[in-house]
């Protein structure tokens, strides 16, 4: 239902106004692309953040990797990898999870500097994630700090693509089904041994490209039946 | 490069050609590729579609089919596909399909391009013709080549050892005059010529035994003393024959003739000089056994013959000579003693040897194959038993050496391949104007004929008939064409190999009879189809290039790949040999390198194709 009222573009058209002047705005000046069009022609931003935490009103995102996808293809020309100043600096637990330490964020933006890159980046586009609650959740977080103004975009979730096909399918979910990495063996995609923003954003593009061609069967696919 | 994206730059480096760039090259392509996925069993290009990216595997397999349906060749992880477009204005020339849920990395075609001009490897992996990648597998992947002095043998002519005009002297002269003339020249031997031609051979020996020895008068003419009308060699044939016919009449110099001209002389420490192959010993050695035990003694060394020969990085062109020649002097060695033990043949006779013994590539001690031509004055009541002493004889000899009983019998102590040759004409004559499937599959192997001793004009005579007959008669070449084709080469491979019925045993694959058998039987179809004498694939596939029923590019290509697929089959054997194992034809896909896999690949390729169009040219399905 969101999702019908945000293609009629009315949210879009308020946050624009309640958004400060800026990148944010300058978002919500780009249409959504709509639910009816065909997944081939609609470009999604593969993306994937690594963070201090698991809340988005406590912890800070590190850093953000993203892809693109258009014309259900990843596009490595349009990649991009930025690392995140958090203002409270970093925890011991989340420095050992992703191996990153103060010293690595010298090059780092404060988070301003990084939605005012990324943003432009999502305009026009929806977001591919895998539990794309975080990414959605963080991202969100960050423009009403920084903005003062929510953040609304369209997200297809591969992790709940998995899930709705496997219920579909009456296939149990274990724990451990849906993490990213068990999906991705089921569509005999590679594994990969390192984990950081950007390569988890192109293995959730990868994916998203199975998910499709597997639900494709021949015919197209319309954003409407990815779009959370 | 985002050092983030460095697992599918080190992806692409662990591939040809990819693995020829330098680093940094590769560490900039992952941000100019686009993936892509494929269902297994969906479409990822149709044929004449444009396709602008250069395809790489990156999980899973396609398949590649012709636009008539053909299966050409099943595409796994590392390979390419699409490789023609890039060639054709970005149009696709063949379908491909998903086998397996796959995941692809695409090169854009402006990408690829830049690639080529920078890079003469990675264009050259490329290029239109696999077989050129085949080319360069030949010369680039045979491991320590040309640092091995001993296979130089096998690659020079005679003519490339000769380092001096010849030192001659007229047949008038006398014996101080001559030795003169080898002292003033620094000489070990004198050729002693009539009128520009060879008569007569004079050597520092000769000197020592026959003149001082016997307290010869030294005004006496040359010719009283030298050894008349000497063995010669001529200087377009191997090195390594030469060095054979040394050791095999046990001497040490050989004049070398270009035609019925002198041009020299070669001794033997022009070849020790550079160095000799086991081999030769093993030959010389033959010819001085005299019991069945003797020779198997001497033929058990053979495997190592083998090992050394590939270690050493030789072709399995010359690979088969060497063995080949070893199964000769046997064959040889088995006769002359079998004379010596019944007598001397009654009427005159040849015996000829089949099958791969009569291409010269054999590989390894083998069954025998071989027959006898008697003369037409054979008369069974008085001549029967001894062609049948002496058969069998010779026969049980090579079995004794290992060369066992051919299980088709096809032997000359088989009383029906040991005729007259009037008989063998008739043979033949029905095997030509009556071609009936099953009875040319087993005469195939009198297709190829070698005589090994005796009165080579009967083997003349029959070969002149099955020439002229052969050509000229369309069915009995279309039959032989049908028999080509039924061995096949597997059409491709992943992962685990795709065998198909013919190629395969248990999940391994038959080099012999899936790669090297399909290229001999088609070059015996070529030099059926010209006339031409040669049994050697490779010396029918030239003759089959002159005679233009096969292109220059088809020949080479097939030579390529005659090479290629029979030089993997060696290594195999000779790592089999080394690991104390009874060397095959079956490899397993984990023996193979990505390299080799390719270069085989593109040799069946070849085969399909050269296949296909022979069937074409004779109107066989």
């Amino acid at each position: 239902m969101m999702g019908m009222i945000r293609s009629l573009g009315l949210g879009r058209r308020i946050l624009a106004r309640r958004a400060p002047e800026g990148p944010l705005r300058d978002y919500y000046e780009a249409p959504y692309p709509e639910l009816k069009a065909d997944c081939r022609d609609v470009e999604f931003v593969a993306l994937d953040l690594e963070t201090t935490g698991l809340d988005p009103r406590q912890h800070e995102i590190v850093s953000i990797g993203w892809v693109l996808v258009r014309d259900l293809k990843v596009d490595m020309a349009e990649h991009g990898h930025i690392l995140v100043k958090p203002k409270s600096g970093l925890t011991a637990d989340s420095a050992v999870i992703h191996h990153i330490f103060d010293d690595h964020l010298e090059t780092a933006e404060p988070i301003d500097r990084a939605l005012a890159h990324i943003l432009p980046i999502l305009a026009g586009r929806a977001l591919l994630a895998h539990h794309a609650r975080v990414e959605q959740g963080f991202l969100g977080a960050a423009c009403k700090a920084v903005y003062k103004t929510p953040l609304d975009i369209m997200v297809a979730d591969t992790m709940a693509l998995e899930r709705r096909r496997m219920a579909a399918q009456n296939q149990a979910v274990k724990q451990g089904d849906l993490r990213l990495d068990a999906v991705r063996q089921r569509y005999n995609l590679p594994r990969y041994r390192a984990h950081n923003a950007l390569l988890d954003a192109v293995a959730c593009a990868e994916l998203f490209l199975a998910l499709v061609q597997h639900r494709a069967a021949g015919r197209r696919v319309r954003l409407g039946e990815v779009a959370a | 490069m985002d050092v983030e994206l460095v697992e599918i730059a080190e992806f692409l480096r662990s591939y040809r050609p990819f693995s020829l760039l330098p680093e940094e090259v590769v560490d900039s392509l992952p941000a100019k590729i686009r993936l892509s996925y494929a269902r297994r069993g969906t479409q990822v290009i149709a044929p004449e579609a444009q396709a602008e990216h250069l395809y790489m595997v990156r999980t899973g397999a396609v398949e590649t089919n012709a636009p008539d349906g053909q299966l050409l060749a099943r595409i796994s992880e590392g390979e390419y596909f699409c490789i023609q477009a890039m060639f054709r204005d970005g149009r696709a020339l063949n379908r491909v399909t998903a086998i397996e849920d796959s995941l692809f990395y695409m090169l854009p075609f402006i990408d690829f391009q830049n690639l080529c001009q920078q890079f003469p490897q990675f264009d050259y992996f490329f290029a239109p013709h696999g077989a050129e990648r085949l080319r360069d597998a030949n010369v680039h992947g045979r491991g320590p080549m040309g640092q091995d002095q001993d296979l130089d043998l096998m690659s020079y002519q005679v003519s490339q050892l000769l380092t001096r005009e010849p030192i001659s002297a007229p047949l008038g002269c006398t014996i101080h005059e001559a030795a003169q003339v080898m002292s003033a020249n620094r000489v070990s031997c004198l050729l002693i010529c009539d009128g520009g031609r060879l008569c007569g051979i004079l050597t520092d020996r000769d000197l020592r035994n026959r003149v001082v020895a016997a307290g010869r008068d030294l005004n006496q003419p040359v010719d009283s003393v030298m050894t008349p009308n000497p063995v010669t060699i001529q200087a377009g044939n191997l090195a390594f024959d030469a060095l054979l016919t040394m050791t095999q009449r046990n001497i040490r110099h050989l004049p070398v003739l270009r035609g019925k001209n002198l041009v020299g002389v070669i001794t033997n420490t022009n070849m020790v000089q550079k160095q000799t192959t086991s081999a030769v010993f093993l030959v010389g050695d033959i010819f001085k056994r005299t019991t069945f035990e003797g020779l198997a003694e001497v033929v058990s060394h053979v495997p190592q013959v083998l090992v050394h020969m590939v270690e050493a990085g030789a072709t399995a062109h010359n690979v088969g000579h060497v063995i080949t020649s070893i199964t000769d002097a046997v064959t040889q060695r088995l006769l002359e003693l079998g004379e010596e033990k019944f007598g001397p043949p009654p009427v005159p006779y040849v015996w000829m040897a089949c099958g791969s013994q009569a291409r010269q590539e054999q590989t390894s001690v083998g069954d025998q194959d071989n027959c006898m031509i008697l003369d037409d004055a054979f008369d069974e009541g008085a001549h029967g038993q001894y062609f049948a002493d002496l058969a069998t004889f010779v026969c049980d000899g090579l079995n004794a050496c290992g060369y066992y009983y051919c299980p088709g019998e096809v032997m000359a102590m088989t009383p029906k391949w040991r005729q007259p040759l009037e008989t063998w004409k008739r043979y033949f004559s029905r095997w030509i104007d009556e071609p009936e499937p099953k009875a040319l599959m087993l005469s195939s192997i009198f297709f190829d004929l070698r005589p090994i001793r005796g009165e080579k004009a009967l083997h003349r005579e029959l070969e002149a008939l099955i020439l002229e007959k052969a050509r000229r008669n369309h069915l009995f070449l279309a039959h032989m064409v049908g028999n080509a084709l039924t061995h096949r080469p597997p059409l491709g491979f992943f992962r685990n190999f795709v065998l198909d019925q013919v190629g395969g045993h248990g999940n391994r694959l038959d080099l012999k009879h899936s790669g090297v058998v399909p290229i001999i039987d088609l070059a015996r179809v070529y030099a059926l189809e010209v006339g031409e004498q040669a049994v050697n694939t490779i010396e029918r596939l030239s003759a089959a290039e002159e005679g233009k029923v096969l292109s220059h590019a088809g020949a080479q290509d097939l030579l390529d790949a005659f090479e290629f697929i029979s030089q993997t089959r060696l290594i195999h054997q000779a790592e089999q040999i080394r690991r104390g194992e009874k060397p095959d034809n079956f490899l397993s896909p984990e023996a193979l390198s990505q390299f080799q896999r390719n270069h085989l690949k593109d040799g069946f390729a070849v085969v399909k194709t050269i296949q296909s169009a022979v069937a074409a040219a004779h109107n066989v399905n």
